[in-house]
């Protein structure tokens, strides 16, 4: 526990007081805001308490999300009277870490393994083997191949990986001259550009936002397609990652291969995401409009991995992804069930879905999913 | 240079220069101006986030030296470029005699070469501290972005064919964004942070009085509250202070002292943007004058 204002003897030792407490409860406060704060409250800040508020506030935030935990910091910190204490106690809990203990069992397949244990566990599998898990339905995968599959999953999106971001080297062949270059050089041959040399193409950096059904109906492919979208992520790095059943959650900052579990523990914890009906058009609307003016620029490329099993209004999804495409390069939906021998898209949600999406593709098996790098890569 | 002691000279200060402040942000620029430490302003777009800006450099009487972002800007529009065309033709004067290689490239890459872009400008001002805005940096890349890093920290370019320059005076730096991407950590722990909102009824009539003092006190009370309830609806682009100053000088300018059916009609493609918009406020029913 932190100390309080009360508990502290000069204004000095209360601001740096603060500066922990702040920090303590997620605010990015380091040793230089600290400073910052103790060299600018001085004279006219420190006599009145609005000003002295405000100024913090601008040291001390960088978002206007910050900004509203910083309101109610503040106020828990400075105004604060001891005899609160013994109430306030339990109510002040750290903000945004996630308990390890969180129950994992309804993390999908019940796979909670580190990556040492997977590691250690078949790194041989024959040709063929490859081969065969390579086209087994996610679904349709019994305890025995789970360990062996994930492996290749991890080898064989890592150099999907790869293989987008070399295919982007190669191709720097007949960029603009590079002046800079060029000049320097031609100064041994007084003045005569003999040697040219061209400036590479810039990479351009194609953005892509993916949206992953965690839904109930969803539960056997999930783990999987989340892996794919982790690495999609070495690829692109500006990747936006959003998870939704009944509500959608943005998952990108938590995107990384060996924090997969945390993400899983993190999702299932909101148990409402995992059981209960899917609302697509809801989620999809919610991110259009919530999300979309921070992510949707630049066209970028928007991913949904669905089943399109709805429990909502269809219509609604229609509309929204209307809304979606309108501002993205190439809509591209990805969807388990298309796997399946005679499936039609017929469900509502993805009847109401199809005028609006420029690929439609399955992603039953590690085999569809990648084949997405082919439609990536000459995005 | 006047000395700001104090958050409310500052205010008093702007509102002398037609720009209405309050109390938060005219503290982020009083520490801006005390701990010379860069200040990132957020907001909705038109609520006066450049403007800050340039009433800061008024205040100040100094330069103002803008930079806007969009995606693509580079090293060489950004922050300098050397003189191609001086440089061959001095190579080309120099040809026969006998520089070495190595001084005949000391030579052509000095100062005389370079060209000056907003960045190098801003830290080489020889009198005094600029003012640097830079504007909309949500729009330029990553990479720019992480090129910024060391002239907001440390105040200096590196040059590879000169050295590093070291600012002669610190410019005060305004940067601005609409949130359209989220900016990296690393810049904004650089920074100064303040979020610039859309302002309420009180403030929103005192700024549109301060740029059109000719107003008419009704004109003014209706166009404001219109506009304030324009943004409890969800529009696909919501009407900044800019929209609402200019609507009532549309208003003006057609030479009406209300707004009635027939102004409101007339005039409403200044304020709204978008024909959804201008739907959607029809039929909600607001601006029918009966």
């Amino acid at each position: 526990m932190k100390k309080q204002a009360f508990e502290t003897k000069s204004i000095t030792e209360s601001i740096v007081a603060f500066s922990q407490f702040a920090r303590s409860h997620g605010l990015n406060v380091g040793i230089q805001e600290t400073q910052d704060a103790l060299q600018s409250v001085s004279g006219a800040l420190l006599t009145n308490a609005a000003l002295f508020k405000n100024a913090l506030k601008t040291i001390f935030c960088a978002s206007p999300e910050d900004r509203r935990l910083f309101d109610r910091l503040f106020v828990l910190f400075w105004e604060t009277n001891p005899t609160d204490l013994v109430v306030r106690k339990n109510k002040t809990t750290v903000q945004g870490a996630v308990e390890k203990k969180a129950n994992p069992s309804i993390v999908m397949l019940g796979r909670g393994k580190t990556d040492e244990d997977a590691e250690a566990g078949k790194n041989v599998s024959g040709a063929n083997e490859t081969e065969r898990l390579k086209t087994t339905d996610f679904s349709k995968i019994g305890e025995i191949d789970a360990d062996p599959l994930e492996t290749i999953a991890r080898k064989l999106f890592k150099e999907m990986a790869v293989r987008l971001r070399r295919r982007r080297k190669e191709t720097r062949r007949n960029g603009p001259i590079n002046l800079r270059r060029t000049i320097r050089r031609s100064l041994s041959y007084g003045g005569e550009p003999i040697d040219l040399f061209r400036k590479a193409h810039r990479p351009k950096k194609q953005r892509l936002i993916v949206l992953l059904d965690v839904s109930g109906s969803m539960d056997k492919y999930s783990f999987y397609l989340l892996r794919f979208v982790c690495a999609l992520r070495e690829h692109f790095r500006q990747l936006e990652a959003f998870v939704f059943s009944t509500s959608l959650i943005r998952i990108s900052k938590l995107l990384q291969p060996n924090r997969l579990e945390l993400v899983l523990t993190t999702i299932s914890r909101q148990a409402d995401n995992w059981s209960g009906g899917t609302k697509i058009g809801a989620c999809l609307e919610t991110f259009a409009e919530q999300y979309g003016k921070q992510t949707l620029n630049g066209s970028p490329i928007v991913l949904i991995l669905s089943d399109g099993l709805d429990t909502g209004d269809p219509n609604l999804v229609g509309e929204a992804l209307f809304k979606i495409q309108k501002r993205a390069k190439k809509v591209i939906w990805l969807n388990p069930l298309k796997g399946m021998k005679g499936y039609e898209p017929l469900a509502g949600g993805m009847q109401a879905a199809l005028p609006w999406i420029d690929v439609f593709q399955s992603a039953h098996n590690l085999e569809s999913l990648l084949e997405l790098e082919n439609i990536l890569s000459d995005a | 240079m006047q000395a700001f002691e104090h958050p409310d000279v500052i205010i008093q200060a702007l509102a002398e220069r037609n720009y209405v402040a309050d109390e938060e942000l005219a503290t982020a620029l009083f520490l801006l101006l005390k701990l010379q430490k860069p200040l990132l302003l957020e907001g909705p777009p038109g609520v006066g986030k450049t403007e800050t800006a340039l009433v800061l450099s008024e205040l100040l009487d100094t330069e103002l030296i803008r930079l806007q972002c969009y995606e693509g800007l580079d090293v060489n529009a950004a922050v300098y470029e050397w003189n191609y065309q001086k440089q061959l033709l001095s190579i080309k004067l120099q040809e026969g005699s006998d520089r070495s290689i190595q001084e005949k490239e000391k030579h052509i890459f000095n100062h005389d070469y370079l060209l000056k872009r907003p960045l190098l400008q801003s830290i080489t001002a020889e009198t005094k501290s600029p003012v640097l805005l830079i504007d909309e940096l949500d729009r330029s890349d990553e990479e720019f972005e992480a090129y910024l890093l060391e002239l907001l920290s440390a105040f200096q370019v590196s040059i590879p064919e000169m050295g590093t320059l070291k600012a002669t005076h610190k410019p005060y730096v305004v940067l601005t964004s609409n949130r359209t991407r989220e900016l990296s950590d690393a810049l904004k722990r650089r920074c100064l942070y303040h979020w610039i909102d859309y302002p309420d009824l009180a403030k929103e009539m005192a700024i549109v009085k301060k740029r059109l003092p000719d107003i008419e006190p009704q004109l003014l009370e209706q166009v404001v509250a219109f506009v304030q309830k324009f943004r409890l609806l969800k529009l696909s682009k919501m009407p900044g202070v800019s929209e609402t100053i200019d609507w009532a000088e549309s208003l003006m300018a057609l030479g009406y002292r209300e707004v009635n059916d027939r102004a409101f009609e007339q005039t409403l493609g200044s304020i709204l943007k978008s024909a959804e918009d201008i739907r959607q406020v029809r039929s909600e029913g607001i601006g029918a004058f009966s």
